[in-house]
């Protein structure tokens, strides 16, 4: 008995002491006054002091992803040009409730803006409310929030208006199945947003552009099978779409894992079906030189990293508002804002046996 | 085995306190409302699935679907609220499918006596896939604006999350029970020797079915705030949650062969951990470390008793586990 | 030799019958499923799962559990093509794989064996150590096809009379592993242990060492079977390997290893890998929606395990290996 008596005291004692520090640091004043104490209005008078010594942090889906590393390569670039100081953080799984926690981080460290890439479009708004309502610019990149949540942040960098994504992957497995035969699309996880998107776009197009064209199954939900980016489950789905439909002409893979996925198991059974889609050409490239592949596309994530720190910086510095028909320049680019508060970048690039040696040196 | 637990769960409370001091000693922004207030946050939808897989640890059996059920129940509360049916009955249809899920496991159990981490890890495969089956691709946001300030916000005039609220209630009924009521006694009993409980006249296997339930409502319980907290419902959420509730149980003292264990300990573990994450990320440690820190204190947390008591008895703790696991393993036959 | 009535009444039957179920019923809807991809694909998806849960059933048998395996495996499939592309060869960097696993093993096995911790708490540690220190290590990299070594990959693309290498990998593994736990009395000491611990101990068995020496065995073949994996995909990065050891424990429960210890055998568990790969082919096979696909995986499963407790409890089963059952 008298154990537990001093056990619960310790208890009683222990949460004493977390709360008690917790009340000293409200007297210590909340993040919210330590930020606004360093994004003086001063700034916003003289533009050029404005960019030095800005904080920005970079965040992507997940850290660990070699995709994303180009991007913060990009984003560094940027920030060296404009004399900012940038931390790549984030998550080591890209789901949204880890990408919260270091949102929540960039807010307790008084950052002045947040480049971001949504690892879920629904689960990071709060938190991105809470960061913007504590005076920190918002910008995602490469992958955006819901569209009924754009209010959320200033402005969203993406590579190319959606169906141009998608309907040029169409293109690309059409001209090598010679127009002719039924495709499959071998995505990322279910609720991969972008990826949704650009399926979305593929549907119609296909069937207006290639009437001697199908889907495997008949319609687009039947053709659609979920890899999850993940390279065991991408492999097991390849081979269902075999097995399931024997006599399948090509197959869309519109994310670099599947893609790549793809790729090794056609050379590992040898099977005739055209694949393509979005590849990293230093991942792609042995199989784009042995023929396995002909042809795939990415845009560079170089770019979009860089183009977010200058849509971050000038938005912060309120040169930029975001506003749809407004316009800014980063580098020697200059984007427009459209419909729904985003900035493309352009059609995405491709990579095929002429120009895959320079390129896979570069991402 | 009282002295075990006791020496461990003062060092976790003890383990806390040092982990929040070397917090604001090391990180800057760290000590202040606001990240008490993210790191409350954070820790609510754990705290509230460790309460209840404490007793089920304690009692001799492990749950390792919790994640899923959490999902699920936020699933169903999404689907519900989609089809047309008012946010807050859709809540009630989440704790309800909370619990069913636990009803299930139990069952599995109890009934077909088969044999609780291996079927879990099935019913963690199947939950999931019928978070899929309802929503598809489509996550459901749009939820009520109320309900969400209520997930996120903070109670007026102060620091404190309203979730914190939630896990408050829930963890002074969960020590009330173990602690000091009948039922609690019941599930140490289970857990140190089903077979000597069951003579005793205990009903070990209606015990065990509501020991499940309760894991199973309480991860709808999770499942709820944490719908309410990502202003969201999503297929694939909660995603790996049910390895790092049983490794914050275990941290907490809970002795993974059944008997032992406080819910004190429990949250302070959940608390500690917490911490550490919060003070390693602010003073600029990757996410990677901090896996690597979880790993470590997992170890420490059995190495750190197992040396005391040898240091304490001179005797091989070998024996009594031994003996405990052939006894249990009797009962469960 | 086993008798025919042994054979029929041993403890694998269920598994292999519920395997020619799963494979035949999904062949008579979709003959596809028979043709060679449909197969051979199962017996090239299995390999890894199956090895590992080779190595699993030693530790099982014993009572304990080791969930470290699929950050081992991971770590090691990466360590392997990273190590060939710094240019240590391919022996360099399977010895890299191998002692990668060995230490691992080892101090899993000091700490269960030794200080006789709990090893489901130990190797939930390890897990997240080695994880830990995988991340860190590979950090944003991806091992890809060009880093693998030929020998490997090698490996990974062929067959032998239409069978892949790596399949017949985790035939003789298991062959091997199976006489070893029949014939060596090191083998049928695993299985005194996780009957009755301490009459083992009464009975002059060194538990501790055999203990120790299974997780080191396993964390050996979890490393090796890194270069499986990397043979395989072809690729490695920071996330392979995630969630494995959940599938590996699955495949042995379903297979007849049962968690209390002290029944069971490697060939139950290599049967239950297949069984558990055959459901994951056929479901996807037989068209069955997309969304409901993982419902009915786990649905399935939980089928297996079932199937599997009711016909051992009824018949009075002996194991192929002819150690009884209890």
């Amino acid at each position: 008995m008298n154990n537990r008596l001093i056990k619960s005291g310790i208890k009683a004692f222990a949460l004493t002491s977390v709360l008690a520090l917790g009340i000293a640091g409200c007297a210590s004043g909340t993040t919210e006054s330590a930020s606004t104490e360093e994004e003086t209005p001063a700034a916003e008078e003289t533009t050029e002091a404005a960019s030095e010594g800005l904080r920005i942090a970079i965040m992507p889906k997940a850290i660990n992803i070699g995709y994303f590393a180009a991007w913060d390569e990009g984003a560094q670039a940027a920030c060296e040009e404009l004399g900012a100081s940038c931390d790549y953080i984030g998550p080591n799984e890209a789901t949204g409730p880890a990408q919260v926690q270091f949102i929540n981080q960039v807010i307790q460290e008084g950052y002045d803006a947040l480049v971001i890439s949504a690892a879920d479009q629904n689960a990071i708004v709060p938190a991105l409310e809470e960061a913007a309502a504590a005076g920190i610019t918002i910008v995602t990149s490469d992958a955006d929030v819901a569209a009924e949540s754009a209010s959320a942040r200033l402005v969203s960098i993406l590579p190319s208006a959606a169906d141009r994504i998608g309907t040029a992957e169409v293109d690309w497995v059409a001209e090598e199945v010679g127009e002719e035969g039924s495709v499959a699309i071998l995505s990322a996880a279910a609720t991969a947003a972008n990826q949704n998107v650009w399926i979305a776009a593929m549907g119609p197009y296909l069937e207006a552009t290639y009437p001697n064209m199908s889907w495997v199954g008949g319609s687009l939900d039947s053709a659609v099978f979920y890899g999850d980016d993940d390279a065991t489950k991408s492999v097991e789905q390849f081979n269902a779409i075999l097995s399931q439909y024997p006599d399948v002409a090509g197959i869309i893979a519109p994310t670099t894992v599947g893609v790549l996925a793809a790729a090794q198991e056609k050379k590992a059974k040898g099977v005739d079906v055209a694949v393509t889609g979005l590849g990293l050409p230093s991942e792609m490239a042995p199989y784009i030189e042995d023929g396995t592949i002909a042809k795939v596309g990415l845009w560079n994530p170089i770019d979009l990293g860089y183009v977010a720190v200058y849509a971050a910086v000038l938005g912060h510095n309120g040169e930029f508002d975001g506003a749809v028909g407004a316009s800014f320049t980063a580098g020697e680019t200059t984007y427009e804002v459209v419909e729904g508060g985003i900035a493309y970048l352009g059609d995405p690039f491709t990579f095929t046996i002429d120009n895959i040696a320079t390129f896979k040196e570069i991402y | 085995m009282s002295r075990l637990s006791f020496s461990w769960d003062k060092g976790v409370a003890l383990f806390l306190v040092l982990a929040v001091m070397w917090g604001t000693l090391v990180a800057d922004n760290f000590a202040n409302t606001s990240n008490l207030a993210f790191v409350l946050r954070d820790v609510t939808e754990f705290a509230i699935i460790a309460l209840a897989m404490t007793f089920l640890i304690i009692s001799g059996e492990i749950d390792l679907s919790v994640a899923s059920t959490l999902n699920l129940a936020s699933a169903s509360t999404g689907f519900l609220f989609r089809e047309g049916l008012p946010f807050e009955v859709a809540m009630v249809g989440g704790l309800l499918v909370g619990l069913a899920c636990g009803l299930f496991n139990g069952f599995l159990v109890t009934k077909l006596g088969l044999p609780s981490l291996a079927v879990t890890i099935a019913t963690l495969a199947l939950y999931r896939g019928l978070s899929f089956a309802l929503l598809g691709n489509q996550p459901v946001n749009q939820l009520p604006d109320f309900w969400i300030s209520i997930g996120y916000g903070k109670i007026p005039g102060t620091f404190l999350p309203w979730s914190t609220i939630v896990l408050v209630i829930l963890a002074a009924i969960a020590w009330f029970i173990l602690h000091h009521t009948r039922f609690g006694r019941w599930t140490f009993a289970i857990g140190v020797n089903a077979e000597a409980a069951k003579f005793s006249g205990i009903p070990v296997q209606r015990t065990k079915m509501t020991l499940f339930a309760m894991t199973g409502l309480m991860s709808g319980v999770a499942g709820i705030v944490y719908t309410l907290r990502f202003a969201s419902a999503s297929p694939d959420g909660a995603v790996g949650f049910e390895l790092s509730i049983i490794a914050a149980t275990l941290f907490g003292g809970v002795s993974i062969a059944g008997g032992v264990g406080t819910i004190w300990g429990v949250l302070a573990a959940v608390f500690s951990l917490g911490v550490i994450r919060s003070a390693l990320q602010l003073s600029g440690f990757s996410a990677n470390s901090l896996l690597m820190v979880s790993g470590g204190l997992l170890l420490i947390s059995v190495i750190a008793p197992r040396v005391t008591e040898a240091l304490r008895n001179r005797k091989p703790a070998a024996a009594k586990t031994n003996t405990k696991k052939t006894l249990r393993e009797v009962g469960n036959e | 030799m086993t008798s025919l009535k042994q054979l029929l009444t041993a403890r694998e039957m269920p598994v292999f019958i519920a395997i020619l179920v799963v494979v035949i019923a999904t062949g008579v809807a979709k003959p596809t499923f028979f043709s060679a991809t449909g197969v051979i694909d199962i017996l090239l998806g299995v390999s890894i799962v199956a090895i590992l849960a080779i190595g699993q059933t030693f530790v099982i048998v014993m009572r304990h559990i080791d969930l470290s395996v699929g950050s081992l495996i991971g770590f090691t499939s990466f360590v392997i093509g990273d190590l060939y592309d710094k240019g240590y060869g391919t022996v360099g960097a399977l010895a890299g794989a191998l002692a990668i696993g060995l230490i691992v093993g080892a101090a899993n096995g000091f700490l269960v064996a030794y200080m006789k911790l709990p090893s489901l708490v130990v190797t939930l540690g390890s897990l997240y150590i080695v994880r830990g220190i995988f991340s860190d290590y590979a950090f944003g990299r991806t091992v890809t096809a060009a880093m693998v070594p030929p020998e490997v990959s090698w490996i990974g693309l062929n067959r032998l009379f239409g069978i892949p290498y790596l399949f017949l990998i985790g035939l003789l593994l298991v062959a091997v592993s199976g006489v070893a736990m029949r014939r060596l009395r090191q083998g049928r000491d695993l299985y005194a242990i996780g009957s009755n611990p301490q009459a083992a101990e009464l009975a002059g068995i060194p538990v501790a060492r055999r203990v120790f020496g299974a997780f080191v065995i396993n964390g050996a073949i979890a490393g090796l079977a890194g270069a499986v994996m990397l043979g395989r995909f072809s690729q490695a990065n920071a996330n392979s390997g995630l969630a494995l050891e959940l599938f590996v424990v699955a495949a042995c429960v379903v297979g007849g290893v049962t968690i209390a210890g002290g029944s069971g055998s490697v060939w139950g568990a290599f049967l239950g890998a297949i069984l558990l790969q055959s459901i994951t082919r056929a479901i996807g096979a037989l068209g069955i929606p997309q969304f409901w696909q993982q419902a009915f995986n786990g649905g399935l499963i939980i089928l297996a395990i079932a199937f599997d407790k009711y016909l051992n409890s009824r018949v009075k089963t002996t194991t192929i290996m002819g150690s009884k059952d209890e």
